[in-house]
């Protein structure tokens, strides 16, 4: 045989090797049994968790289920480029409530496939948020909630004879009797959407709202900016807050806290889990949790991480009742169990809470107040834009780069616009 | 040619069903062509039409004219946008050049150790920058950060590098000078070592001084080395990502924002991919039109002095 390649052999291998990659995608389309779904991680028992759910489900109903794994921005990125390019890559999404709007004309309307019956055992401010307001379709399915308490060191504030902070004031109070030799009382998110919620809560706090009844902005209300001036004075007059903290979301405050530099922070359920961990927290056994704090109103974010039906699916009833499976009995449980995670349904969660004991009632029961008093902001159309105009706009106040009320002023005539464009009042 | 060859090519023709023409040499390129419209032109060419339209993911796409360039052109966020790419571009730029060219000279000469110094600079521009973004941000940590650390020890102020906004548009240039400088040295170089030794020993012979070689004869003759490194930084500069967002995400409160992580920031957190497409050319045609500045105006006064 010649070592030699001939053109004509070369011209065949070239057509032979463009012929598998166009058939390709067709090759590993899913069988009919088979669906896919892209979903959510974070952390190293995430992957455990959705082996096992898929795993169960596959024994229980015969349907396989190929799925991706991805955490929570990459995810977000990922699901926008492929509803962009309207793809049916999988039929399945790990979602949540804070892009929800984005999602509407994309995401299959579920109200179908659950009962009346079966949608009021979920929380009603879950399952309200992830409607479009305009066809009342529901866009998603809650699978856990997502609300903050306090979370404090009670180690440090029983040797200072402190109680956790109930009001605004107290917050104030309190950390400025902890702040000191490389410590701070308190670390707020300063970045991006965490920022923008941690404004969002001190908002409703205070008495405002993000729009009027005519859906117009009314974020910069007096007490949008009395809200915007406490959030700003905590890391820049009171200097309570590390001053990084401008640049921290999420990850940066629970490792402030859980590292031990910081001796409170308002963080999700997961944390609970998290800072009873030795391997991920230098605080075991020294911390404790209170109620969120309040001003006018004890009100704060009542979000859920959700899960979504591709509208693009050839593969619906498949789909659907893997999205069913994983926000049932059996995962909501599984979920609660590994992660602490606060079930979405309210039977679960009342089964969990009545089964904790000691701090882990307590804590279960102030999260659940959270959720009956909390909210969240409005599913308008263009509000995603409105999104990034305030990251901007209150990480340019936090920074003292402009002052609260001229921040929120601009950012109300843009986001009026704005909304106006995308068809929010048509 | 060995008769055996010559039948060979000869056997060849006569079974090929297409004539040795230009036809046939376009055909044989066109898959090459294809997989470049398809991964090159198409995207940017329906990038382009998607900067005309309002494109969000909510269903109707209508069309915006140049609603959406001029939406940003006269947005705050934009301009702020715009304000920080200038700076940023134009100080990292002049930084890299100026130092690279510098040492550049003086690792050219015979010193001991520029051996292994050439070796080193070639460290910053092979990582990833990715992981230059994390090291800096680690780097200029107020509370844990080792620049912070040092200021302390000699009993400096503390300087809040990422969370003050003036501070955190100097820490990225930062970065990015630590990284590009070696790349415009290595091509500096490499010019420097192919530049015509005749006039520079003349030059000694009439007494010039080393400035004055350099000045008048080292930088003219490396005129068109340095207009290719402002040429490949002005294009980088523009395209400047990775090393931002994961320092400061364009913050705080946009001190850092630059077009690219803006016009991400609209694609992928606003969903309005109209805007960003829209914020996407409008950072091409500026850095097209600086280049056209670049090459254009020498052009132009090598024309007026030939006239």
């Amino acid at each position: 045989m010649s070592g030699t390649l001939s053109r004509r052999k070369f011209l065949v291998a070239s057509a032979a090797v463009t012929a598998g990659s166009l058939a390709a995608p067709w090759i590993a389309r899913a069988e009919a049994n088979e669906i896919t779904a892209l979903l959510i991680t974070g952390g190293p028992l995430y992957p455990k968790y959705w082996e096992k759910i898929v795993q169960d489900f596959t024994a229980k109903t015969g349907i396989k289920v190929r799925y991706d794994l991805l955490e929570f921005t990459p995810l977000t990125s990922k699901v926008v480029t492929l509803s962009a390019a309207k793809s049916s890559q999988y039929d399945v999404y790990s979602t949540h409530t804070a892009q929800i709007d984005s999602y509407f004309n994309h995401f299959a309307p579920l109200n179908s496939y659950f009962s009346d019956t079966e949608l009021a055992d979920f929380y009603p401010v879950a399952v309200k948020y992830l409607r479009d307001p305009k066809s009342g379709n529901l866009a998603a399915i809650p699978r856990n909630m997502d609300s903050r308490v306090q979370y404090y060191r009670s180690d440090i504030y029983q040797e200072k004879g402190l109680k956790p902070a109930e009001t605004w004031e107290d917050l104030v109070d309190v950390g400025l009797r902890l702040t000191g030799n490389g410590h701070y009382g308190l670390v707020v998110p300063g970045q991006g959407d965490p920022a923008q919620r941690t404004f969002s809560d001190l908002l409703w706090q205070a008495g405002g709202d993000w729009v009027d009844q005519a859906n117009k902005p009314a974020f910069n209300s007096e007490a949008g900016i009395k809200a915007l001036t406490f959030y700003r004075d905590l890391i820049q007059k009171h200097k309570i807050v590390p001053p990084d903290a401008v640049g921290y979301q999420w990850n940066e405050n629970s490792t402030e806290f859980s590292s031990g530099t910081v001796y409170a922070n308002f963080d999700w359920p997961g944390a609970f889990a998290t800072l009873s961990n030795p391997e991920t927290s230098r605080v075991v056994g020294k911390w404790s949790t209170a109620p969120y704090i309040r001003d006018k109103a004890a009100i704060s974010c009542a979000i859920s991480h959700a899960m979504a039906l591709n509208g693009q699916s050839g593969r619906t009833e498949p789909a659907v009742e893997f999205i069913k499976y994983t926000v049932g009995p059996e995962a909501q449980r599984l979920q609660f169990d590994q992660f602490t995670n606060f079930p979405s349904s309210q039977a679960i969660a009342k089964e969990v809470i009545a089964a904790a004991k000691g701090p882990q009632a307590t804590w279960l029961q102030q999260l659940e107040t959270t959720i009956a008093n909390g909210k969240e902001w409005p599913k308008l159309a263009g509000f995603s834009k409105v999104c990034t105009l305030m990251f901007s706009a209150i990480e340019q106040a936090l920074t003292d780069q402009v002052s609260p009320s001229d921040s929120l002023n601009q950012a109300a005539t843009e986001a009026e616009e704005i909304m106006r464009r995308a068809g929010a009042y048509d | 040619m060995p008769p055996v060859a010559q039948h060979q090519v000869t056997g060849r023709r006569r079974r090929s069903p297409l004539p040795y023409t230009w036809q046939r040499g376009y055909l044989l390129a066109t898959p090459a062509l294809l997989v470049m419209v398809a991964i090159l032109i198409y995207p940017l060419g329906y990038s382009f039409i998607m900067s005309f339209f309002r494109w969000d993911l909510s269903g109707s796409a209508p069309f915006a004219g140049v609603g959406n360039y001029t939406d940003e052109l006269f947005g705050r966020q934009f301009n702020q946008a715009l304000r920080n790419q200038t700076i940023f571009s134009v100080i990292s730029i002049t930084v890299e050049v100026v130092a690279g060219m510098a040492i550049a000279l003086l690792v050219n000469g015979k010193l001991r150790g520029m051996r292994l110094a050439r070796t080193l600079l070639l460290v910053p521009p092979m990582i990833a920058p990715a992981v230059v973004g994390l090291n800096f941000r680690w780097l200029f940590n107020t509370q844990y950060g080792l620049v912070d650390a040092l200021l302390r020890m000699f009993n400096l102020p503390n300087i809040p590098w990422l969370n003050h906004p003036t501070w955190a548009l100097v820490s990225v240039i930062v970065a990015d000078v630590w990284q590009n400088t070696p790349l415009m040295v290595l091509l500096f170089l490499a010019g420097l070592q192919s530049l015509p030794q005749e006039p520079l020993e003349a030059a000694t012979v009439d007494g010039a001084t080393p400035w004055q070689r350099f000045w008048h004869i080292v930088l003219p003759l490396m005129r068109p080395v340095i207009m290719i490194a402002l040429m490949l930084r002005i294009i980088d500069t523009f395209r400047t990502f990775d090393v931002v967002w994961l320092m400061t995400q364009g913050g705080p409160g946009g001190a850092t924002n630059l077009l690219t992580v803006y016009a991400y920031l609209l694609a992928f957190q606003a969903v309005d991919f109209g805007h960003a497409a829209a914020v996407s050319y409008i950072a091409l045609g500026m850095s097209l039109f600086v280049l056209g500045l670049l090459y254009g105006i020498p052009w132009l006064i090598a024309k007026r002095r030939a006239i």
